[in-house]
């Protein structure tokens, strides 16, 4: 068997074929970028989207998942200089790298109040400073996600009257609200750092009207959780004959229980904190901690409840810390002290043995 | 003898946590516990640790309701507004009196001065002691239509008024404008419904409860300071001993610079189209203006609410003429 070349014919309509190919590349994407560059941005923005996020979502490693948003949303983003912003895959990565950042400033938090508890006012301001860093930070991160997110879907928060997007998939919907609930979490991080970050204050009240574009039985009540938190930050945008914004905290939380994350929960907790509800925040942290035993997470969205554990887990960690002097023990999650009732229990009579 | 040491070393090492004194704050901030202010507070419980008071912070959104506990003893002290701390010191909480301090140049210099161990006594009055003052930004009036850049253009508007304000309240008909009751959670919806022409606020509320919307097209802010806002931390008299009152109005100065790096942030989020300037002439009229106004609320006169400490705006008076000598009135036969 020999082998024989192509014959002359076919290796001129060979070369003609490649450079019909080439100008065609050439004629859709302009001259002035490489090409596979292009076609690369395309690529991984389309598979960020469909393959790379469901697969985050069903992660139940927040660390994890924070590390993935760290490590990949430079190298995704960047394809923005090539093609059309991935600002959707690029919202949940920079919330993810966003969730990092404010593990740290929780860190440095939980110090501050353990060197506080030990009287050591020294090591308490410098982890009170570094914890200010760090949220602020954690501010500027979440403010880039939260208008990613917004751009996503070429809303205009500011709008009057507000013209809601059309959402294609599920995930665009969660995409949209997870990127109004990151914006009032930046207030939140930017407020604690000593306003570094110098967040604008009205996202509060431009979620508070956004959110109505999503449907709140749908996501486990976290659209009212949201709203009713605004509502507790700035009255004047409760409606009329609403309910008691604690009221339908609530109700929100109830709602992911029965949806398969508890998202609302979180919202919950913030709002605790917030306005002084020592009461509402023991009662959430417990009902967090006995749904474990009751809830079905739902596959799809098992980080979305993970995340909300770690925000209700630092909340108890923070009380136990203040209180304590350490985190919650093992065992002792959704308790806020460690008494125990021990009322009932049995006890054997020694005389006899002494 | 090395055990006896020991155990020396060990207390001295316990003693700063053991004989730390547990003061619980009622602390009022728009935003509660994730607010500015809250956080301000906190830098300074902190700080104030390090001279033994245990600061225990509780964060309220309704200012009445965190002065009512106070006063109800729930909480050994409070931080509020000085609106709401005139009650426990008029010296203090005449701060805020009308047009009085035009500059925050102005209002640096007083709350050094307020700070020195020589004004410790103006900080006692009627069994309580003011521990602490730090800028909350300077009032500024927003209106709805930018003709409204005089005091005589007000004449029949609605102002949206804090109903505790007295004097607020007395500048309001003096310039014969309508007075329309509000509190701090309404004031700003009504000025963006529409429903009062004008208000006034801190910077701060430009962004968080979004005026700009009831600005709209054609409204603006008005660049002249009406009052200088301060958060001021009260305690019943007998909560801390005078040296470290007096410490704990030190350590608060010295969160001066943080809080008007907050408040200089705010403002420069007001777009710089938004402000309504006022001819350098017509400021001259409205400080003389102001002045009468102040010496009635400080006697009582002409149906005016008796409000203003003396002391306080004589004071602010040696301010205002030591940064502009050549104002008319620092030569008024009439000087506050």
């Amino acid at each position: 068997m020999t082998f024989s070349g192509p014959s002359p014919a076919n290796r001129s309509s060979g070369r003609l074929c490649v450079i019909f190919a080439a100008s065609l590349v050439f004629l859709l994407t302009g001259c002035s970028v490489n090409p596979i560059y292009q076609t690369t941005g395309i690529v991984l923005s389309n598979y960020s989207e469909s393959e790379a996020t469901p697969y985050v979502l069903q992660m139940s490693d927040p660390q994890m998942a924070c590390a993935l948003g760290e490590g990949v949303d430079p190298l995704l983003y960047s394809f923005s200089r090539v093609v059309d912003a991935p600002d959707s895959s690029g919202s949940l990565l920079m919330l993810l790298a966003g969730n990092c950042m404010e593990y740290r400033a929780w860190n440095a938090e939980l110090d501050y109040l353990r060197a506080e508890y030990n009287g050591n006012v020294p090591a308490a301001k410098d982890a009170r400073e570094v914890s200010k860093r760090l949220h602020a930070r954690t501010a500027e991160r979440r403010y880039e996600a939260y208008q990613r997110a917004m751009a996503a879907y070429d809303f205009d928060p500011a709008a009057e009257p507000m013209e809601c997007p059309g959402f294609f998939t599920d995930q665009d919907e969660l995409t949209f609200l997870l990127g109004l609930l990151t914006g009032m979490q930046a207030i939140v991080n930017d407020a604690n750092s000593g306003a570094q970050a110098g967040v604008p204050r009205n996202i509060a009240a431009r979620a508070e009207r956004a959110v109505h574009c999503v449907d709140n039985e749908k996501w486990g009540g976290l659209p009212n959780a949201i709203r009713a938190l605004v509502w507790l930050l700035i009255p004047d945008t409760r409606p009329e004959l609403s309910q008691d914004p604690w009221g339908v905290l609530e109700d929100s939380a109830e709602l992911g229980l029965k949806s398969g994350f508890r998202a609302s929960h979180a919202v919950q907790v913030v709002a605790a904190e917030t306005f002084g509800r020592p009461d509402v925040l023991a009662s959430t942290v417990a009902s967090f901690a006995e749904a474990d035993e009751q809830i079905e997470v739902r596959d799809d969205y098992r980080l979305v409840d993970q995340v909300a554990r770690n925000v209700v887990t630092f909340s108890s960690d923070k009380h136990w810390t203040a209180h304590y002097g350490h985190r919650t023990p093992s065992g002792f999650f959704g308790k806020m002290s460690a008494e125990r009732d021990t009322s009932n229990v049995e006890t054997m009579s020694l005389d006899g043995l002494l | 003898m090395i055990r006896k040491s020991l155990a020396v070393l060990s207390l001295a090492v316990v003693a700063p946590l053991a004989s730390a004194q547990s003061v619980s704050m009622c602390v009022f901030d728009v935003i509660g516990a994730n607010g500015d202010v809250y956080n301000l507070v906190k830098d300074y419980a902190l700080e104030m640790k390090a001279h033994g008071v245990d600061f225990e912070l509780k964060p309220y959104t309704d200012e009445g309701v965190a002065v009512g506990d106070f006063n109800a003893g729930q909480c050994d002290a409070v931080a509020a507004t000085d609106i709401r701390i005139r009650p426990f010191n008029r010296f203090t909480g005449s701060i805020s009196a009308v047009g009085a301090l035009p500059t925050y140049d102005d209002l640096q210099t007083l709350l050094a001065t307020l700070a020195q161990p020589k004004a410790a006594s103006l900080m006692k009055e009627n069994g309580y002691e003011v521990l602490g003052i730090v800028p909350a930004g300077a009032g500024y009036l927003f209106v709805n239509d930018r003709t409204i850049d005089t005091a005589g253009e007000l004449a029949g508007k609605r102002v949206a008024t804090l109903d505790y304000q007295k004097d607020a309240i007395h500048m309001v008909n003096y310039v014969k404008a309508t007075v329309v009751p509000s509190d701090i959670t309404n004031f700003a919806g009504k000025f963006n419904n529409g429903s009062v022409d004008t208000a006034y606020s801190p910077a701060f509320a430009y962004e968080a409860l979004e005026l700009y919307k009831g600005i709209g097209d054609k409204g603006g802010i008005v660049d002249y300071p009406l009052a200088q806002l301060t958060v001021q931390i009260v305690a019943r008299d007998e909560v801390l001993e005078d040296e470290l009152a007096q410490k704990s109005r030190e350590v608060a100065w010295g969160f001066y610079p943080q809080a008007m790096r907050l408040i200089a942030s705010q403002e420069k989020a007001i777009p710089d189209a938004q402000w309504i300037r006022i001819p350098d002439k017509d400021i001259i009229g409205y400080q003389e203006m102001f002045r009468e106004n102040r010496l009635e609320m400080r006697d009582g006169l002409n149906g005016a609410p008796d409000v203003y400490s003396p002391k306080m705006l004589n004071l602010l008076s040696k301010i205002r003429c030591a940064s502009n000598p050549g104002a008319s009135e620092c030569t008024a036969d009439n000087r506050e």
